[in-house]
């Protein structure tokens, strides 16, 4: 017993941490608040599937260590079964004494749901043994070969999500006269058990088809000529230029307004990335270029506004653009001797002046206060237009397009900056900016470069953004805009692109898709980024992932994620070889 | 004051080839100052074209703050410096960087999340043209020259002995040799007249300081180099350098030959203390 101790204290350990977990989620009221809502439909909901997570999580932490089989699972059990003692003493605590002057949620409902509308000691008691299997399930999925595990692993999860989708689909499968469809898939709020066995066999199948689809391609394509790769790659891009077409259509005119906000989130993220994520300049005040964008668009197009000359929106962009480049020089100018964390507080303060100057009295009869600008016209001054194949654009679509061609055209700039001289300026002052001076790089210049270019992408944002709602308000530009483009930024790998697109979908498009869990949007967020930080620092889609990708080829001929007994044993010197 | 030129030792026999003698680097009276410590007094040094020499000293002699107005990290409280004609003197370092003078530093200092071969190309850019817009444009003379540096930057890893299968690896992965090789490759990827290396071989094996000092002693031969060292490893110094200054708490003590140096008694006893003299 005392020398396979490490893998019992580690299962002791993260069972404690998993029952905490269990705990939190359930008094912070998340439980109760999805105890109605369906997830297998007349099987169980939502909040039991919230309880479930955390345990089966632990298993699986604690299944991965090394040791034999039957230790692992054991090991899995009892990870289980300490997160749910836990829950099972706090439901037998709570049935007893009353703590609601303390713990406001936890109500009677609440633990009636929790012991599953039983006495609160066979309501322990279930939770207790509940725990320990799904612990014991955890331990055995990590146990089984990847090639058994992946593919298991990608259908509960593909199950889940389905089912996290009901909001989403169901009324979108209707509007689309897809109603048997819609009845198929979902029923009573939740994923009909017919659907979830469908989604499961479609998902497994998927995975296990994936790896050697994938690798077929991979060979095809090193072994396809020059000619036959730019077919693939021109079909590929057609395609791609297809979805983007017809997924307003698809998805709904709600949705077109969300994919509006993602796609402005991934201009002001290309701009900031360009000042952050290649050059290294914290820069906390952004939301000044996305105001200034703003602004100016206003000024210039609003026929309300103190300038008056309503132009069209086409003819104030370069305007705009210029005018946000040269904010972006006076921004950085002042702050070029600035390092790190004085840099970062020194922009902080910038982002608050422009707001307040925006805001301000003295300003007023330009800007107009708080008040705002009104009267912005349309990007092209008409309410619907007729296109040849698309057929009627109106309402968010007419914005929807052309920031998708701003989002393409700053996607192309940022990449052609990337792999050039000037890029690579930036980042070598990014890691070391004495040694870069001495190379030869003139450090002002191009600080002021890294400023001005990504004040240019991201008031195109700002731009897109005033004439969308057609009026500017100074509240709009708060610090929570700078904050939320750096978490796109970090979220998605600093300096990556496709990193930017994917962070601004995480970010901006996946809260609105799952609106039901709006009250506790900021406990996952918060959640999520500091999983983040912990698990993968280096950002979802990091900078290096092609070069990753390309290794990848080699690694696929050894085993699989290595056999966790040899991967572990060099973290633990003690134990697992002994006998008892 | 100028100490004339001394005739090349034996085994150089590939200096000057451009049969042009002279100055390269000539720095008068320089004086650095940091609050009341003087860490250069009056400093009178030459280096001529083509060659190797050295400045060497005990820690905190002030080589390394020397060597830092020399690449315009810091400016001379007084005294001049004239690289190849013009004065360094009030100029930045990456103007210093393009007028030809390329450095390497005793701890290394690499581009660590670059790539080796970006690393390489960065210190290329001073050679390069290119503007921001040429690459947004996909200008095609933008295209060729990012073309070339590479292919420059492969030929400076080969010649410093990087591997090939490192170049698309992040340069703080190297081994530590490999990366003191890649500093190295990264400076004379500006095509400098003037090397400047901080203790080139500090932290190496005995087997890698002869590597090491066979490759400066190639790179002047091939690239017509001239080469500023300093060292601390006197056997280093000795074997390669045409000419050698002693600094000591900031002066110059001593200039000459690595013979006249080895049997100079102010030099001795600077570096060993009086009774290793005695």
């Amino acid at each position: 017993m005392a020398g396979s101790g490490s893998i019992w204290r580690r299962a002791l350990i993260v069972g404690l941490i998993a029952g905490v977990v269990v705990l939190y989620l359930t008094t912070v009221g998340i439980v109760l608040a999805f105890a109605e809502r369906s997830f297998l439909t007349g099987v169980t909901s939502m909040g039991r599937l919230i309880l479930a997570i955390p345990p089966l999580a632990a298993g699986f932490v604690v299944g991965s260590r090394s040791g034999s089989v039957g230790a692992r699972l054991a090991a899995g059990l009892l990870a289980g079964a300490v997160s749910g003692a836990i829950l099972a003493l706090s439901l037998l605590f709570a049935s007893a004494v009353d703590i609601r002057g303390v713990l406001i949620r936890v109500s009677a409902p609440l633990i009636a749901f929790v012991a599953w509308d039983q006495e609160a000691v066979t309501g322990a008691t279930i939770n207790l043994a509940l725990a320990a299997g799904l612990g014991l399930a955890g331990a055995g999925l990590r146990v089984l070969p990847p090639r058994f595990r992946v593919p298991l692993m990608a259908a509960v999860i593909g199950v889940v999500i389905m089912s996290l989708l009901e909001r989403f689909l169901r009324p979108r499968l209707t509007e689309l006269d897809f109603t048997d469809v819609a009845r198929f898939l979902y029923q009573g709020g939740g994923l009909t058990i017919p659907a979830a066995v469908l989604t499961f066999v479609v998902v497994a199948i998927g995975a296990v088809a994936w790896s050697p689809v994938k690798a077929g391609a991979r060979r095809s394509l090193a072994g396809a000529d020059p000619g036959q790769r730019s077919t693939i790659r021109a079909v590929l891009i057609v395609l791609a230029i297809a979805t983007v077409l017809y997924l307003p259509e698809v998805v709904g005119s709600f949705f077109s307004q969300v994919l509006v906000s993602v796609g402005l989130y991934v201009l002001l993220g290309l701009g900031l990335n360009i000042v952050v994520g290649y050059a290294g300049l914290l820069d906390l005040g952004y939301v000044a270029f996305f105001a200034v964008g703003s602004y100016l668009t206003a000024l210039l197009t609003s026929p309300l506004s103190s300038l008056g000359f309503g132009w069209p929106f086409w003819l104030a962009l370069p305007v705009v653009i210029l005018g946000a480049a040269i904010t972006g020089l006076l921004i950085g100018a002042p702050v070029l001797r600035l390092r790190g964390d004085y840099l970062a507080i020194v922009t902080l303060g910038f982002g608050e002046i422009a707001r307040l100057l925006f805001l301000s009295d003295a300003l007023k009869p330009w800007l107009g206060g708080t008040q705002g600008i009104l009267g912005i016209p349309d990007l092209f001054g008409v309410p619907r237009i007729e296109v040849p194949i698309l057929g009627v654009i109106s309402g968010p679509e007419l914005t929807y397009y052309p920031l998708v061609l701003f989002c393409i055209l700053a996607i192309f700039v940022a990449h052609r900056l990337k792999y050039s001289r000037t890029g690579r300026a930036w980042n070598a002052m990014r890691e070391d900016e004495d040694v870069a001076e001495a190379t030869g790089i003139s450090t002002i210049n191009y600080k002021l470069l890294a400023f001005a270019m990504g004040a240019a992408v991201g008031c195109l944002g700002g731009a897109v953004f005033a004439t969308h709602l057609e009026s500017v308000f100074p509240g709009t530009f708060n610090i929570l805009v700078s904050i939320t483009v750096l978490s796109i930024v970090i979220l998605g790998g600093m300096g990556s692109i496709p990193g930017v697109v994917l962070g601004s979908l995480a970010l901006i498009g996946l809260p609105e898709l799952l609106r039901e869990f709006a009250e506790f949007k900021l406990l996952v967020y918060g959640g999520v980024l500091v999983l983040m930080m912990i698990l993968r620092p280096e950002g979802l889609l990091p900078d290096r992932a092609r070069q990753l990708e390309l290794h990848e080829a080699e690694e696929e001929t050894g085993p699989d994620s290595g056999p966790p007994l040899t991967a572990a044993s060099a973290g633990t010197p003690i134990g697992h070889g002994e006998s008892p | 004051m100028s100490s004339p030129f001394t005739a090349p030792s034996a085994d150089d026999t590939v200096l000057d080839p451009g049969g042009e003698r002279g100055i390269l680097l000539e720095a008068r009276a320089v004086t650095k100052r940091f609050e009341g410590l003087v860490a250069n007094r009056d400093i009178d040094f030459d280096i001529p074209r083509h060659s190797i020499v050295s400045i060497i000293g005990p820690n905190g002699a002030g080589k390394t703050t020397f060597f830092n107005q020399l690449s315009g990290i810091f400016q001379p409280t007084s005294g001049s410096i004239v690289f190849d004609g013009v004065s360094l003197v009030g100029l930045a370092p990456h103007d210093i960087a393009e007028l030809g003078i390329a450095r390497t530093y005793q701890n290394i200092r690499l581009f660590s999340a670059m790539t080796v071969v970006a690393n390489v190309m960065v210190g290329r850019h001073v050679r390069m043209k290119s503007q921001w817009f040429d690459a947004i444009l996909g200008h095609p003379g933008e295209r060729n020259e990012e073309e070339l540096a590479h292919q420059r930057a492969r030929e400076l890893l080969e010649m410093v002995g990087v591997r090939r299968r490192y170049e698309d690896d992040l340069a703080k992965n190297l081994p530590y040799g490999d990366q003191r090789r890649l500093e190295l490759a990264r400076a004379l990827a500006s095509d400098p007249k003037l090397l400047l290396l901080d203790e080139p071989t500090a932290g190496m094996n005995p087997g890698e300081t002869r590597q090491m000092t066979d490759l400066i002693a190639r790179l002047r031969r091939e690239l017509q180099l001239t080469i500023l060292l300093i060292e601390h490893d006197m056997k280093v110094v000795m074997g390669i350098s045409e000419r050698i200054t002693v600094l000591d708490y900031g002066e110059k003590i001593a200039e000459g030959t690595p013979a006249e140096i080895r049997a100079n008694p102010r030099v001795i006893e600077a570096y060993l203390g009086k009774q290793a003299h005695a």
